[in-house]
């Protein structure tokens, strides 16, 4: 391990898994801590730019956090908001930040209910950071300590939206397509699922590191692996342009509205049929099935047949040089 | 032109069988190259090698633009930003190459003001708001180098911004390693990007003066396997010719348009590829026309008198000869990884280390 924190340890690739372990040394691997019959969970946002296609930092600091909750089987209830604000940065813009957090606060059906604000002087950060905390009620308890060989995994919606359409925003790479962030609370979503009679074995937002480091993330030391069917996996056209360009596979590109969910393989079929009702999950597919002999492994069949692992990134993506 | 045809698995498997027929009538196992790094990303992600006979192994050359950028140039980069106070940009995959003893983002944590951009443009418009010197550090074939030349050519540049290029043209350092016998396999893939600048007319030498069946190939999985395919066709049938299954990208000219900017730019010199020496003619070397963004010109530039290509245990130098495979260095996934790379090729996605790495390959 390196002997500094570099930027890569916040990249939410392995290497920021390897921090929380040996030095934050916290066992929970979930997206939530579950105490009782309260799901607890907070979450730090520093992004850049702080406004793209499709959202913000408040968009996504709510969201986060409420999908965070979703993820342990909770009905998000309660949420937090700490801001730390560059001196100099623009009233205007900080108001546009907090309307979009009260929006996106009231679809989720989710209280603002504290916060926190404290000014650093200027270049000392990116604009906006803020930190968000979140408390809901456990509808059915999600810990993964149930999942078995044959279970199915679910995306609820296309992968890499997000990470491309900030790409192309922050890098300046001015390509030509049609492409927003996926930013959204889920509650409409995952709630109906939670209420239902289905076996939801496992759930994870698929945000850092992407759908590649979800699933890595899922079977991490645990008795059981992932087979993922590539041509099952719903990728936009646009994403798949942008993919070919950079020479990065959307498998790594971050999702911030979307939802991998391990259920029993009798309740997939309507599991996915519950999902598309929703305009938010309309492209929801099994993608994969849990295998117990790959043992925290990801297994990709290609449409040709063939076989390749997908391994967690080690650090954010790059696009290739030639 | 539908490209979803070249990732149509039902020709991909078409094509994976007719190769498997040709194989069978192979006298003995073959070694097909390929010396590009995307090629090599390519394969693992599709999983071809899945999918070929056992008597065909695909190995890859020296194909990875970073991997074959010499210590000697990363070391005095180095050396320029902490002594001059300049900045230095790359892209990305270069600054975690290692020097002989640091690598370009490990000099950032001595003083060094090291950024990454994602192309010479990007350089230029920091140079712009920049109080410093601002030198690119120009790696890459001639995909790369043809964008350097236009920028030189196209812009105004701010009189802060510098080029330090260890650019190589691809076709010659081949060439030099085929004549040198330290390069031993049976046909060539050639590469996508590169040869769409410089054309396959230069590659017909391979053809004539080795023996060597070679075929231009693009991306997709049915590109390369195509170019498999026609290898093995040439050796079944003893021939040996420039073939291309690419003409959708590249010509038997190339693009004549950015051949001659970059004759505008730059002569063609020596340069030093790391782990294969000095090869004549491979160097892209700024023009005297062009002194005044030529770094080397303007700074004081200190190059090592011993730097360190490899380090001990390493078979980098190997696995960009094609002579080993990542899993054969007893340093792969153990000691060298992504993380901690001890070698040049598992930086770089085009780096076959880092590709067989990230593919779960011999772990």
């Amino acid at each position: 391990m390196s002997d500094v924190i570099t930027i890569d340890h916040g990249s939410g690739g392995k290497l920021t898994l390897e921090l929380i372990e040996n030095i934050f040394k916290a066992e929970n691997g979930l997206d939530a801590a579950i105490l009782d019959d309260l799901a607890f969970t907070t979450d730090s946002h520093s992004i850049k730019p702080l406004f793209f296609d499709g959202g913000d930092i408040g968009k996504l600091a709510v969201s986060g956090t409420v999908n965070d909750l979703l993820c342990v089987g909770a009905k998000p209830l309660y949420i937090s908001s700490a801001f730390i604000i560059e001196a100099g940065f623009e009233i205007e813009k900080l108001q546009k930040i907090v309307n979009s957090m009260q929006e996106e606060a009231r679809k989720a059906n989710v209280k603002i209910v504290c916060g926190d604000t404290k000014v650093v002087e200027k270049g000392k950060c990116d604009g906006v950071y803020i930190n968000t905390s979140g408390i809901g009620k456990i509808i059915k308890k999600i810990d993964g300590s149930n999942v078995e060989d044959g279970d199915a995994v679910i995306i609820t919606g296309s992968i890499g939206d997000h990470g491309f359409s900030i790409m192309n925003k922050r890098e300046n790479l001015n390509i030509d397509v049609n492409l927003k962030s996926d930013v959204t609370q889920l509650s409409d979503v995952i709630l109906p699922l939670l209420n239902s009679d289905i076996d939801i074995k496992f759930m994870r937002d698929p945000t850092r590191g992407g759908l590649a480091m979800c699933l890595n993330e899922l079977c991490y030391k645990r008795h059981f692996g992932f087979e993922i069917y590539e041509d099952k996996i719903p990728i936009k056209e646009e994403v798949r342009v942008i993919s070919e360009i950079l020479g990065i596979e959307p498998y790594f590109a971050a999702n911030e509205g979307k939802m991998v969910i391990v259920v029993k393989k009798e309740d997939a079929p309507k599991t996915v049929e519950m999902l598309k009702k929703n305009p938010k999950s309309k492209d929801a597919a099994i993608i994969g099935e849990v295998k117990n002999s790959l043992q925290g492994k990801v297994v990709l069949i290609t449409p040709f047949g063939s076989k390749r692992i997908l391994k967690m990134p080690v650090s954010d993506k790059m696009p290739r040089i030639c | 032109m539908n490209l979803e045809l070249f990732s149509d698995p039902q020709i991909v498997k078409k094509l994976a069988k007719a190769i498997q027929t040709e194989a069978a009538k192979l006298k003995k196992e073959i070694k097909i190259m390929h010396i590009c790094g995307t090629h090599e990303n390519s394969i693992i992600r599709f999983g071809l090698r899945d999918l070929l006979p056992a008597n065909i192994r695909v190995i890859a050359g020296p194909g990875c633009p970073v991997c074959v950028t010499s210590s000697r140039d990363i070391d005095a980069v180095i050396n320029l930003a902490l002594k001059e106070n300049v900045c230095i940009t790359t892209f990305g995959d270069m600054l975690k190459v290692p020097g002989s003893k640091l690598s370009l983002h490990g000099a950032k944590s001595h003083g060094a003001d090291i950024k990454m951009v994602y192309s010479i443009y990007d350089a230029i418009e920091l140079s712009k708001n920049s109080n410093k010197p601002v030198v690119f550090f120009a790696c890459g074939f001639e995909t790369t180098a043809a964008g350097t030349a236009a920028a030189i050519l196209d812009l105004k540049l701010p009189s802060n911004f510098f080029i330090y290029s260890v650019h190589k043209y691809t076709p010659d350092g081949v060439y030099a390693l085929l004549k040198s016998g330290k390069i031993d396999m049976d046909g060539l893939i050639l590469p996508g990007h590169a040869s769409a600048i410089s054309g396959l007319r230069t590659y017909e030498r391979f053809a004539f003066e080795f023996h060597i069946p070679s075929v231009a190939a693009g991306f997709e999985a049915a590109d390369i396997l195509l170019a498999i395919l026609l290898i093995v066709k040439q050796i079944n049938s003893n021939q040996a010719k420039v073939e291309n299954t690419y003409n959708r990208v590249i010509n038997y000219e190339g693009n004549t348009k950015a051949q001659q900017i970059m004759d505008r730019v730059f002569s063609l010199g020596e340069a030093i590829w790391r782990g294969l020496g000095t090869i004549e003619h491979t160097g892209y070397i700024l023009k005297d026309e062009f002194a005044y963004v030529d770094a080397t010109k303007h700074f004081n530039f200190e190059y090592p008198n011993h730097y360190i290509e490899h380090k001990k245990g390493c078979r980098c130098r190997d696995v960009i000869l094609g002579k080993a495979q990542p899993t054969d260095c007893p340093l792969y996934a153990k000691h060298c990884t992504p993380y901690n790379p001890v070698g040049p090729c598992m930086v770089s996605d085009e780096g076959t280390c880092k590709n067989f790495y990230d593919g779960g390959i011999g772990e």
